[in-house]
């Protein structure tokens, strides 16, 4: 082997954070942002650990919707079509719009179910990526959901639905790509009753744009709702506020029969005890 | 060619004297009783990651609380005065566990798939549904298979915040020679310890201790202190196991599709909501 030639692949495979090689341009990457090499762990793959959100309000529609009191108007976050619609089947926008009218009751994020892929991406809530050499796992504020995504070498988990479905990654140059299947038809896109169903198949596309922002893109592939595969592409930003960290959230099951979220920093999230008067009530309650 | 190899290896030396910083090699392992062939991070800290459940079993820990055999001990004077005791409870703490233990086992909060708590989650459910690990060196994260439990430890040693009060409380971790010290406080005041209405409230504070005992197994203690439930410390300990090689999480999707509160019929006291 040419020894000039030896040094340069050993500078690209072991080289220290931030004196990497360019990244190869990745199918869909935007070219002018392919020039931004990320600090690396040390198996030389790019460092996405810490925590992140989406500032669009893609949550409340991915198609886009209009400006409401203290909230501005979002553009449709699908890049492909480029009408910004998603390509549903005919009967699939029926029920579509079916879901829209009666979403106040309907989504299935009102009973603190866990969002599914890729919606749990755009939430109004961060998330948290952890990474070592090896491993790599999502964790979601919203409803302590997590992904644990596993080396694309092992097969999926067929035959069994998850709310946050199956993941498998492999690097496509710096992009982290995620294929993930095995969601269940018990989740929505959005709060705007977008949906798909137990056929989804989700291919995320991670990659990182600089030190604090990351282009998330994601094709649903759903032939029982969707005409064709779309795309979705929004960016995330980190959370750089000292001390930033992602705090738990849980329902919990009220008297009226609904699961309400309570934050951790509400005092009605502690229950104060009075032991004597508890044991007197539950004595008199049977 | 040796050149290159050179090269290499000036790099490799780089890296290797970057990533241990001074501090961390005074404190390197070299406790005498933990073995030499742990598995080891980049900073030199035992490495916890994999997938791993609770051996000693389903309850076995409160078993040998009560003077039971088995891997659990329970340490403490009621440890040493050598009779079966139970949890150290107050003369009332005790009247509402047997009470809810007879009459009213929905109160159980696992009944309604809220997360367990700790140190309930690496002793029960883990036995059955394991936990995955992963580690750097600045968190150490646990993702439980049961209800999609996670917990997240910041290695820092941190402080723990004002006005928080969660069903996991919040978790501080630091490094003690090989083990791994989480501080655990914080707590709402909603968890049990068992479906024996054991339970503990928010004054509950937690130190658990992870002890890598050899590549495949923990020693995992917890010291549970909650002065308005227990008139004492106690403590429990636990063998963790590493699962096969070849196992994976299985995500439990538990309120999503959870219907176990069905299964408490009313004369069991399913009428009344216990958490609010």
């Amino acid at each position: 082997m040419n020894k000039r030639f030896f040094i340069i692949l050993t500078a690209i495979f072991i080289a220290p954070a931030g004196v990497g090689p360019k990244s190869a341009p990745a199918a869909r990457s935007d070219p002018k942002t392919v020039s931004y090499s990320p600090p690396r762990l040390a198996d030389g793959r790019p460092d996405f650990r810490g925590i992140w959100q989406a500032r669009e309000t893609a949550y409340i529609n991915i198609e886009g919707h209009r400006a409401e009191a203290g909230l501005r108007a979002s553009p449709s976050i699908v890049v492909d079509p480029a009408d910004g619609r998603i390509p549903y089947l005919p009967g699939a926008l029926k029920q579509r719009d079916k879901n829209y009218e009666r979403r106040a009751t309907a989504d299935p994020a009102i009973n603190c179910f866990q969002a599914g892929v890729p919606r749990a991406t755009f939430l109004p809530t961060p998330f948290q990526i952890f990474q070592s050499v090896g491993h790599l796992a999502i964790v979601y504020t919203d409803n302590h959901s997590y992904r644990i995504v596993l080396d694309s070498s092992i097969p999926h988990d067929d035959g069994i639905d998850f709310f946050m479905g199956d993941s498998r990654g492999h690097w496509e140059g710096d992009t982290l790509v995620v294929d993930v299947t095995d969601l269940g038809d018990q989740t929505w896109l959005d709060a705007a009753g977008n949906y798909h169903s137990d056929q989804l198949h989700v291919v995320e596309r991670y990659t990182l744009l600089g030190p604090d922002t990351m282009k998330y893109e994601a094709t649903l592939a759903d032939a029982m709702v969707y005409a064709r595969p779309w795309t979705l592409r929004l960016l995330l930003y980190r959370d750089k506020k000292p001390g930033a960290q992602i705090v738990e959230d849980e329902c919990i099951d009220q008297a009226d029969g609904v699961w309400h979220h309570v934050s951790p920093f509400d005092p009605k999230a502690l229950l104060h005890h009075d032991y004597q008067a508890e044991l007197n009530r539950e004595k008199n309650s049977q | 060619m040796t050149g290159a190899i050179l090269w290499m290896a000036a790099l490799f030396a780089l890296r290797a004297s970057t990533a241990q910083s001074p501090e961390k090699s005074a404190t390197a392992p070299s406790a005498q009783s933990t073995p030499t062939n742990l598995p080891r991070l980049a900073d030199g800290h035992p490495n916890l990651q994999g997938l791993w459940h609770n051996e000693s079993g389903y309850r076995a820990a409160m078993k040998n609380l009560r003077g039971g055999g088995g891997l659990a001990v329970a340490l403490g004077d009621f440890h040493s005065a050598g009779v079966p005791l139970p949890f150290p409870y107050w003369p009332i703490t005790k009247q509402i566990q047997e009470y809810r233990d007879l009459h009213d086992p929905y109160h159980d909060p696992e009944a309604h798939c809220h997360i367990p708590g700790v140190p309930r989650e690496t002793e029960q459910p883990s036995s059955l549904f394991p936990f995955q690990i992963i580690q750097d060196e600045k968190y150490l994260v646990i993702l439980y298979e049961y209800a999609h439990d996670l917990r997240i430890i910041p290695l820092d040693d941190s402080a723990h915040p004002k006005g928080y009060w969660a069903w996991d409380g919040d978790s501080r971790g630091h490094w003690e020679r090989d083990t791994l010290v989480v501080d655990v406080a914080n707590f709402n005041g909603r968890t049990w310890l068992d479906m024996e209405a054991n339970f503990v409230d928010e004054n509950e504070h937690v130190v658990e201790r992870y002890t890598m005992t050899g590549a495949d197994t923990i020693a995992y203690s917890a010291t549970v202190d909650d002065p308005t439930v227990f008139t004492k410390t106690w403590t429990m300990e636990l063998e963790l196991k590493r699962n096969p090689a070849k196992e994976q999480i299985v995500y439990y999707d538990c309120h999503e599709g959870e219907r176990d509160v069905e299964h408490y019929p009313k004369s069991e006291g399913n009428a009344a909501n216990p958490h609010e």
